[in-house]
């Protein structure tokens, strides 16, 4: 590409102060654009355009900037990088983007590049002088030695009569299949072993200055041979945007899915509030569900345990379970309006509490650096990164009406930001949540799905569940064999009565149950009677009820307690019923509570050795009995409603720091956002006043203005970009780095003087500085904080 | 569809609702490839397995016809995770082919190498297969052509067996119009198969080998003579004991051209083997010295088919003996396929797939089987005997609830209710039907009894000299005795379902009358005979026979 106005050698000018005055150029709404493409170049707000532009292109700032582009704008900046000053509307041929045939991209390929161009352009990763784009100042570093795989520039080439196209053309087989290798980079190759005819191949091409020696080892294949051998393409195919097609589901489908993901999730959040109320696990010393308890968890709500830490993470961050902050801590069901809401109306509030979630319970059962099991409910399963990944999913989702496999999702996701691509397990987690949810129907996003992606204020989401839920049924079949079946959802009413007198068999679209001497059992304990039970069934079925389930109800009811069992601290016998009869019936002895078992026994609810006293007291000789081999239960148990309300707790709790949040439609927070225009004209106005007084811009580095006050020592100076003057001194340290030029340098001695040097700056990276001091002719290597000032020197190379 | 009869849930249950209009129709298109769990009065519950899936795959049903037969019927929109799993269970079927080769004989080849070598490389086909042939084939011992079948579908990778069936020696047997009288006073009637039993035999014929279950008295045999007349070959038949062999006699030369000169028995009183022989299991997995010393029988004769009575008696050696039959036709025989030790899966691998399934209730609506009314009694203990019971010994406590002695009392006055019928009272007990006996003055049968002395009772009761009968365990199975109405249970097998159901089985042959059969399990309230009465009707609970509960001391009072 000879025509191609590349410039791999621009002059070493200053592209620092090109670019803070390509900044300066830029109109209002532009300065704005940036801050918001940035967000961290206005926090903290810059002090003057000039600082601004040095934030910009501070090493921290473009790795956070690049961290947020897509894969086609990190091209794009990776190709100008490479290429130098480059023609904008050369960037497609560069990306490859040239259809086969025609040489030229394609309409939409075009688009999207201009647009990626335009992207880059916006966030100051590129500037452009009107004709050309420039990389901004810095983005070298960030791509390290070979950006897009090409080796460095050298300027110079023997034989530079003939073009460099034509001496490729020319060279013999051998020399070409050594340059094809190395084409696409990684530029640099192993030297062969002597002798061989691949070396000579490369001796040739060394010869020729086709390629260069690194080392003895090594070769380099220079940038502009690359080029050429690329056709001048710093890559073979632009990357563009992903269009997963996904696969086709019927939207019934996806419909029912949903629901019954949906009713699904309710339910076993409802077991789970009973059973915690009922059997409270403990609550780790390290914060978190033990492995037995999680496991028995999923028992109980008959799914995996992965799902079960789901629906306890879930009902924990809905505020519906926590820690009870008891000394000896367990996890209790929260006193909550949730008995009281419909389904749709509960999963509202766990479909609210998921999208705003930190936590990322994918990861219970894994381990942790030091090899710890991570366990559900624990605080490290905090990420700060959690909500906006599962906004991420959800988007990705909402952009298609089909299902996307979760490999899709991934390179949408990793597409989106390929220099901070999420863990492809956090997205698969994730897309597992988002199907508990009834958020996708076989894979497909579903109208709840798309309700809470929208958030449409006045439009709740329960009522998108409620648009997708089956119609309640209100029956059920009874059958001979003991088992019945609802041919549908179940009504609240139905389905809290099946729950308690049958065991479920089968869950789905309909229900089956069986009743069991067991399962009724059950209900006669919550307080049912037989009657009561059979014309609650009755009720319910369109036929008589079976005689034999009639029968197993009347044959549980009269057995159910026959044997029964309470609570007493002691007891009193006496082979005469007539003295107990008396002391039975002793008003003076009433504060004891005497009962009547059994004619020769009476028990107390007071303690042994008060009873005993007492009675002594009334003139009874009474005996104390020792446990002789019987234990004697004198420990008095607080009698305590095991579903009720617990105490409020005394401490807070301690595992679900951001627990309670209860809000059924509370939106998503919303960032506080600086005033960005108000910010920029603030830096306008600085920026005048500084023109004023000094209006030579291009040598920043006098003693009037002293670029760099020393950072607080212990800063890592690379990685604060908040501090601007000091990363002024950075970037004139960079610039003369590239630009081989001398400054001034005032370090902080180890004694806290100051020691003023001219040094040749040779590097700079990981908080250091390597510098040739031409007095000493010696190189030093000097820790950037101590560095307090930089100052341009004019004498160049 | 909206408004369909079927319910499809995710955990592959699907529930066809009976009284829908379109029920018969669903019934029909889903029977090829679920299995019927449960048919009680409202819904009946079918199963997708994997391997029913496969037999229908074997039986040429591809996995889109199973997915559009689903959707079509279904009420619901079916569970798309299930739609996913149906197809790829079918596709895993046919991998992997038993085919015949020229000259390696019996192979396994695979269109797809992974799965073979995954299969190779299980501990569980060492040593049922030789040498590999190549990378998609590898010689199989003929004589694991079963068993390696059992392993494969264990595997979930099912062959496909195209090596085909031996044909046999030819033997013509055909059907005749008219019965050969076989009974003193019995004449020749016009008859023909009916129209579930010529059914039976398609299904069975088509699909090479597998298993019929019909009901009780729904003239298994008939399948049987059937299949014998299409094969046209010599024949083995498997029973499960003596009495039902000669019933087996009777049959054929009764309703076919086969005469009495060509079927032997091969039993413990006979040794013959003729081109249609009819031995017992018993005789079969008799042992001595550690041999099984019959085993020749298999070899006799080039057998064309084997036909299997009662094949969920099936025992375990027969399993192991028969598995070298693999080349030949198998028919398997039953009513109640349901084994407490839970291997109907081998049987289904050994024999071959269900064939042919309708539902209790189904032939009875048909009239080719009494309507029957189950009762349960419920006697509650004395004092006394609670007592006795509840500081018995776990292992006596069924035996002690089974045999009290309060159940004689409802026998009796269930037999007094039934003056007219011809009265069955089954139990398990030795002493116990003894004791019954005396007091009702019934002839017992017991396994001590002879089989003569077996046959006579059993010929008296059939033309009506006795109306009473105190029979044990041995009544079981196979005993053919169709004017019997009213059967008694006073003890049986602790929970055994299938038990429970050829009781019942026993007085389900239609009558003249069309009377409907009485069956009564006596059981002692708030006992472990309670708990195992539960377990041994759900057999029939689930075939629609709802239990009717009556209080003995209503009963008695009455």
């Amino acid at each position: 590409m000879g025509g191609m106005a590349s410039s791999l050698h621009e002059a070493p000018a200053s592209a620092t102060r090109q670019f803070a005055e390509d900044l300066r150029q830029r109109s209002d709404t532009a300065l704005v654009a940036l801050l918001r493409a940035r967000g961290d170049l206005a926090v903290p707000a810059p002090a003057t355009l000039r600082s601004l532009a040095a934030r910009a292109s501070s090493h921290t700032s473009l790795e956070r900037a690049l961290a947020q582009v897509d894969a086609l704008v990190l091209q794009v900046v990776e190709a100008v990088t490479a290429l130098g000053r480059f023609p904008r509307e050369d960037v497609p041929h560069a990306l490859g983007a040239a259809v086969p045939d025609s040489a030229l991209p394609s309409a939409a390929a075009r688009r999207q590049i201009d647009d990626a161009v335009e992207a880059a352009v916006t966030a100051a990763l590129l500037w452009d002088d009107g004709g050309a784009l420039h990389p901004s100042p810095g983005l070298d570093e960030v791509f390290g030695h070979y950006p897009a795989g090409l080796g460095p520039v050298r300027g110079e080439t023997t034989d530079t009569d003939r073009p460099l196209t034509d001496r490729l053309r020319a060279t013999p087989p051998e020399q070409r299949a050594v340059l094809e290798a190395l084409a696409w980079g990684p530029p640099v190759g192993r030297v062969p072993p002597s002798g061989t005819r691949q070396r000579e191949a490369v001796d040739e091409l060394v010869g020729h200055g086709l390629l260069a020696r690194a080392d003895a080892q090594h070769v380099l294949l220079t940038r502009e041979v690359g080029l050429a051998l690329r056709g001048g393409r710093t890559h073979r195919a632009p990357a563009l945007r992903p269009e997963p097609t996904g696969r086709a589901v019927p939207a019934e489908t996806v419909a029912a899915e949903s629901a019954s993901a949906a009713l699904e999730l309710v339910r076993r959040v409802s077991v789970l509030r009973s059973a915690w109320s009922d059997d409270p696990p403990r609550v780790l010393r390290s914060g978190g569900l033990g492995v037995r308890d999680l496991r028995r968890l999923a028992a109980r709500l008959e799914c995996d345990e992965e799902a079960a830490a789901f629906v306890a993470e879930l009902a924990a961050e809905a505020g519906l379970i926590r820690d009870d902050g008891e000394v000896d801590p367990s996890f209790v069901p929260l006193d909550v309006a949730w008995s009281e809401l419909d389904d749709a109306d509960r999963w509202a509030v766990l479909a609210r509490a998921w999208v705003s979630s930190h936590r990322t319970p994918w990861r219970v059962g894994t381990r942790d650096e030091g090899g710890a099991l991570r366990s559900a409910l624990s605080p490290d399963l905090e990420r700060g990164w959690a909500p906006r990944l599962r906004a991420a999913v959800l988007r990705v989702l909402g952009s298609s009406g089909n299902a996307l496999p979760p490999d899709d999702v991934v390179a949408v996701l990793t597409w989106e930001a390929p220099r901070n691509a999420p863990p492809s397990t956090a997205v698969r987690g994730l897309l597992a949540e988002a199907s508990w949810l009834g958020l996708t129907g076989a894979g497909a996003m579903s109208p709840p799905g798309r309700a809470l992606l929208a958030d449409v204020p006045d439009e709740p989401i329960a009522d998108a569940l409620r648009g997708v839920l089956p119609p309640e049924v209100g029956e059920i079949l009874l059958q001979g064999d003991l088992t019945g079946v609802v041919p549908g959802r179940p009504s609240r009413e139905l389905a809290s009565l099946v729950e308690i007198a049958a065991d479920t068999e089968s869950r789905g679209a309909a229900t089956t149950v069986r009743f069991s001497a067991a399962s009724v059992t059950r209900a006669l304990d919550r307080g049912r009677s037989a009657d009561d039970l059979l014309a609650a069934l009755a009720r319910h079925s369109p036929v008589p009820v079976p005689q034999p389930l009639e029968y197993l109800v009347r044959d549980t009811a009269r057995r159910h307690g026959a044997v029964r069992v309470g609570v007493a601290s002691s007891y009193l016998r006496a082979a005469d019923e007539v003295t107990l009869a008396g002391l039975e019936h002793d008003p003076a002895l009433a504060h004891l509570r005497l009962v009547r078992l059994a004619p020769t026994v009476l028990v107390s609810s007071a303690p042994p050795a008060l009873l005993h006293e007492t009675l002594r007291e009334r003139g009874v000789v009474s005996a104390l009995e020792g446990p002789d081999g019987r234990v004697l239960d004198v420990r008095h148990r607080r009698p305590e409603d095991p579903r009720g309300p617990r105490p409020p707790a005394a401490r807070p709790a301690r595992t679900i720091a951001h627990g309670a949040r209860g809000g059924t439609d509370a939106g998503p927070p919303v960032r506080s956002q600086p005033d960005l225009s108000a910010l920029v004209a603030g830096l306008r106005a600085a920026d005048d006043d500084a023109h004023a007084s000094e209006p030579d811009t291009a040598r920043p580095g006098d003693a009037a203005r002293p670029p760099a006050p020393p950072p607080p020592s212990g800063t890592d100076a690379g990685t604060d970009p908040g501090t601007q003057p000091h990363a002024d001194g950075l970037a004139l340290l960079r610039e003369a780095v590239r630009d081989g030029l001398l400054v001034r340098v005032d370090v902080v001695g180890a004694a806290g003087k100051l020691e003023r040097r001219t040094l040749r700056p040779l590097r700079l990276d990981g908080g250091r500085l390597r510098a040739v001091d031409p007095a000493r002719d010696a190189e030093i290597t000097v820790a950037v904080h101590r560095v307090a000032r930089v100052a341009a020197l004019d004498d160049g190379p | 569809m909206a408004d369909g009869p079927l319910i499809v849930q995710s955990d592959k249950s699907l529930l066809l609702e009976v009284d829908h209009p379109r029920a018969a129709d669903a019934r029909r298109a889903i029977a090829p490839f679920a299995e019927l769990e449960r048919a009680p009065e409202h819904i009946h519950t079918y199963r997708l397995t994997s391997l029913g899936l496969w037999n229908a795959r074997a039986a040429g049903h591809d996995a889109e016809q199973v997915v559009d037969t689903l959707i079509e019927y279904s009420r619901y929109p079916v569970p798309h995770a299930l739609l996913v799993d149906v197809a790829e269970i079918m596709a895993r079927y046919g991998r992997l082919q038993l085919q015949k080769h020229p000259t390696h004989g019996l192979v396994l080849t695979a269109t797809d190498k992974a799965v073979l070598t995954e299969v190779l490389r299980s501990r569980r086909t060492a040593g049922l297969v030789g040498d590999r042939i190549d990378e998609a084939a590898v010689v199989v011992h003929p004589s694991q052509r079963g068993h390696l079948k059992q392993v494969l579908v264990k595997l979930g990778w099912p062959a496909e067996d195209l090596a085909g069936y031996v044909d046999g020696e030819a033997h013509p047997i055909a059907l005749t119009p008219v019965t050969t009288p076989r009974a003193p006073g019995e004449e020749p009637r016009e008859w023909a198969p009916r129209p579930y039993q010529a059914q039976a035999v398609e299904g069975f014929w088509h699909g090479g080998s597998g298993v019929v279950v019909l009901p009780c008295g729904a003239g298994k045999t008939i399948v049987g003579a059937g299949a014998m007349a299409r094969a046209g070959t010599t024949t083995l038949i498997l029973v499960t004991n003596t009495v039902s062999a000669r019933q087996w006699r009777d049959e054929l030369v009764r309703r076919t051209t086969l005469t009495e000169d060509e079927i032997g028995e091969y039993s413990g009183a006979k040794k013959e083997i003729k081109p249609v022989t009819i031995a017992t299991y018993q005789v079969l997995t008799t042992k001595r010295k550690g041999v099984y010393t019959h085993l020749e029988l298999l070899d006799a004769r080039d057998w064309g088919l084997v036909l299997y009575d009662e094949v969920h008696l099936l025992p375990a050696p027969i399993f192991r003996m028969t598995a070298d039959l693999q080349a030949r036709r198998r028919l398997g025989l039953t009513a109640t396929l349901v084994r407490e030790d839970g291997k109907e899966d081998e049987v289904f691998s050994l024999i071959g797939p269900k064939r042919f399934d309708a539902p209790w209730k189904d032939i009875e609506a048909q009239g080719y089987i009494a309507p029957a009314d189950c009762v349960e009694v419920r006697l509650t203990l004395p004092e006394s005997e609670r007592m006795a019971y509840a500081t018995a010994e776990p292992e006596d406590k069924y035996r002690l609830a089974a045999s009290v002695p309060g159940k004689n009392r409802v026998v009796e006055t269930l037999v007094a209710r039934h003056p007219d019928d011809q009265v069955l009272v089954i139990g398990q007990y030795v002493d116990q039907l003894e004791e019954l006996a005396a007091h009702l003055d019934a002839p017992l049968i017991t396994g001590a009894t002879t089989v003569r002395e077996r046959q006579r009772l059993f010929a008296a009761f059939r033309t009506g000299d006795i109306s009473r009968l105190v029979v044990s365990k041995v009544a079981n199975f196979s005993v053919d005795l169709p004017e019997a109405s009213v059967a008694i249970q006073v003890s049986g097998a602790f929970g055994s379902r299938q038990e429970e159901a050829q009781r019942l089985g026993r007085i389900m042959r239609p009558k003249e009358d069309g009377r409907t059969a009485h069956f009564y399990a006596v059981v002692a309230r708030d006992t472990v005979d309670q708990d195992f009465a539960a377990h041994r009707q759900r057999f029939l609970a689930e075939q629609g026979y709802a239990y009717r509960i009556v209080d003995a001391e209503d009963l008695l009072a009455a």
